[in-house]
This record gives structure tokens, sequence and C-alpha cells, in this order.
């Protein structure tokens, strides 16, 4: 997505760079970097309207306004050229198709990330792959809400899931799970583009869901909906310090607390139904 | 031994939405920080105060990984939430928009006060009150004797 960057310079600082940072949050605007005498601003392109920031120009201490456009690319690119590969214990490596040498595990995933999130290094990723071997997959039908990279989505199927949808809500993530579905020549996945509405519907006998609090909360109605009696769900993505919120969340949407394991500060919880 | 700095970046983000776009970024893509990793953990550290912008200082060091800390809102936002306002007058010097008292003002310099550059609260209130009037919002009464 293209983006706007509006620069505004103060011939006073204080506190105009203040006041502005709260009306252009108002009008659209998503985040902010404080410059030596003004204020960069970001709005997606298709948000940005001329016509609600020409009052900046009438400010006094406003001594100069001007906007460039910011063309989408991989800003992760650099990170993504050379990253080491993931090992989750002896049962599977998570790796870049730059990564040539052999692993002594017995599963192997490729991905090549395109500023989408999953490969792996993330605890929340690495404690839902681990926990994936320590279920029974076998012809099961799977959902990777908020898929990303598509990794989790792989490897549902390498562990023998005959039906699996992965959806995301961000199209940097759809492109590039469709790319690592066809690195991993994985033919039961498919991913969409599009939120928590997709699923409505649908029936699966595994759940799994690496977002963050605020969304799993927001989505516990539709999950329940679609999570076939006594199959799992795998909620991550945030602190283990939220976990009792989500426990008492995801208990008054009929989902039964089985399991919570922790990695770091991150958790990850199971449940049934 | 302490890791090596390679920069300091200083953004201002809505809690919860930290996204790869720009100035996220090319400011932390440069360095060649995972970003993704960057996003996942700001957005789960401020899912309590999500939509609100949030100042964020992120350290980066030579190895390629980071920490931040995650500062207040900004006086302005502050400021409305206490008028509870949707947004300032557009035209600050005729129109008041709203009101605030004085204990408001001095809780938002109590908080902010560090980020001022200011040692005494009067003198962070004095700013706030600044502010305040920049956007429209009228301070009530007069300013009160320092405790």
């Amino acid at each position: 997505m293209d983006y706007i960057c509006l620069k505004i310079e103060f011939s006073r600082v204080h506190p105009w760079r203040d006041v502005l940072i709260s009306d252009l949050d108002q009008a659209g605007f998503e985040s902010f970097v404080e410059t030596k005498s003004g204020l960069d601003s970001y709005i997606r392109e298709n948000n940005f309207e001329k016509e609600k920031i020409q009052y900046i120009n009438d400010i006094e201490d406003v001594t100069e306004m001007s906007w460039e456009l910011i063309k989408d690319q991989n800003w992760n690119a650099k990170w993504e050229e050379n990253f080491d590969p993931v090992f989750v214990e002896d049962k599977l490596v998570i790796k870049a198709p730059f990564h040539k040498e052999n692993f002594s595990q017995s599963m192997e995933i490729t991905i090549q990330p395109q500023m989408s999130f999953g490969t792996g290094h993330h605890q929340t990723t690495w404690l839902i792959s681990k926990r994936l071997f320590e279920l029974d997959l076998l012809d099961k039908r799977v959902l990777d809400m908020g898929t990303g990279t598509g990794v989790l989505a792989v490897l549902a199927e390498k562990l023998g899931a005959s039906n699996i949808f992965a959806p995301d809500i961000d199209e940097w993530s759809y492109k590039n799970a469709i790319e690592n579905v066809e690195l991993n020549n994985c033919s039961m996945i498919e991913v969409a583009l599009g939120d928590d509405q997709l699923i409505k519907g649908k029936e699966f006998d595994v759940l799994i869901a690496n977002i963050n609090k605020n969304i799993l909360i927001q989505h516990f109605s539709v999950y329940s909906s679609c999570l076939a009696k006594g199959g799992k769900m795998l909620i991550s993505g945030f602190f283990s310090t939220d976990a009792e919120d989500l426990k008492m969340e995801a208990a008054k949407h009929g989902f039964i607390f089985e399991y919570t394991f922790n990695k770091d500060e991150w958790a990850m919880m199971q449940f049934t139904r | 031994m302490a890791k090596q700095v390679d920069g300091l970046i200083k953004l201002q983000i809505k809690g919860g939405a930290a996204n790869p776009a720009p100035p996220v970024g090319p400011a932390l893509g440069a360095k060649g920080v995972n970003i993704m990793e960057f996003c996942k953990q700001f957005n789960a550290r401020t899912q309590e105060k999500a939509g609100k912008v949030l100042p964020v200082v992120i350290t980066v060091y030579g190895d390629k990984s980071f920490d931040f800390i995650v500062k207040t809102p900004p006086v302005a936002v502050q400021l409305l939430e206490a008028a509870k306002l949707k947004s300032g007058s557009a035209e600050p010097n005729r129109i008041k928009v709203a009101k605030v008292t004085w204990d408001q003002v001095r809780a938002i310099a109590e908080d902010k006060i560090q980020d001022m550059n200011a040692f005494k609260v009067e003198s962070a209130m004095k700013m706030v009150a600044g502010t305040a009037r920049s956007m429209g919002i009228t301070v009530q009464g007069a300013f009160p004797e320092p405790k």
C-alpha cells in the first residue's frame, strides 16, 4: 500500500507539533516522526484528503508544509536476505531458500518471507509449531487464521491435514502465503484475502490463530460457531500475563480450556469445545 | 558486556496497530531489524491502549536486536481525552470548544514532565496550558498556587 508523508516545519515547535499530532490522528494519519524543527506524518494514500489539512498553512508558526508519495515496497528485505534457520526440537527446521545445508530434522519447511509474519523465529510461531506435532491432524480440516507467511498452514498439511483454509487481511501476507504454499509443494491449502467474515458458515476440526489479544477476543464468537464439537483451538500472539483474560473470554463462548504453554514472556493456549 | 547501540529511533504509533509500512518499515528495515518481530511485540504490549497515539523509543543494537520503551500519549491527545473532545478547534483563538480544570492540567503535566524537559511541575503545567490554548481548550480558573 502506498503512503503519503506530510512534512511540516515550524518556527515554534511547542505547542504545535503536539497539537498537530492530535489533529492529524483524528484526520486518519497513522503514525508520526518528530523531526528537528517539525513533524512528519504518515497516512495511507487512499485516505489522504488535501482539503482536511489546508488549515495547517494558516497557522502562523507553520513555515512550510509539503507531502510526498512513498511507494509500497518490502521494507523488511534487508533482514529477509540473511536469517538463521529455526529448529523446533529435532522434529522440524524452518529455513529460507538460501539455506543449502543438510539438516538432521525429519521435516523441512522452506519459507521466503515477504514482509509477512511467520518464520518460526518468534516464540508464538515456535510454540504452535511444536504443539501441532502433538495433535492428530490426519485428515483434519484446519483453519490458520491470519496465516502470514503460511508457515503453520504448510506444517498442518505436512502433518496430514486434508483441508486447510488460510486467510489473512494483509495483501502482502496473502501473496506471500500463496508463494510459500507453492514453494513447499502443498496442494491442500486454500489461501484467502480477508477477515473473519470469510470463515462464517465453515467448519473446522482444528483452529489456529496467532494474532493478538484484542482480535482474538473479537473473533471468539465466530470461532465458536465454526469449530466442530471436540475440535481443538490453538491461540497465541499474546503475553503470558494476558492468558487469564483470554481464558475468561473464551469460556463465555463455550470453549473449554486445556493447556497453556509458555516461551519467554509469550504464551499459547489450547481449548476444546 | 553491554551490547553496542547502533541507533535510537523515535516514532509515534497507534497502540496495537504497528505495521511494516512507513515510518516503521523504512526506519527499522534500513538497520536490518526484523520489522515483523517489532510489530508483534509492540502490538502485544499496547493492546490496552489500542488506537491511541503512543510515543515509542526503539534502541537498535549492533547485532540487529532491539528493545523499546513505550511512553504515555502526547499532551494534546491527553487534553482531548480530559476535555472529552474528538478533535481540537480549527480556529483555536476565537472559538473555545471545551474546558479543562487545573487539576486535569496538573495530572497531564505530572505524567509528561520527563518528556517535556521541565524540572518543576508548575513549568510543565504552564506548557500543558499553552498547548490547551492552541487547541481552543480553556483552562478554568486562575493558575493554582504551588502546593
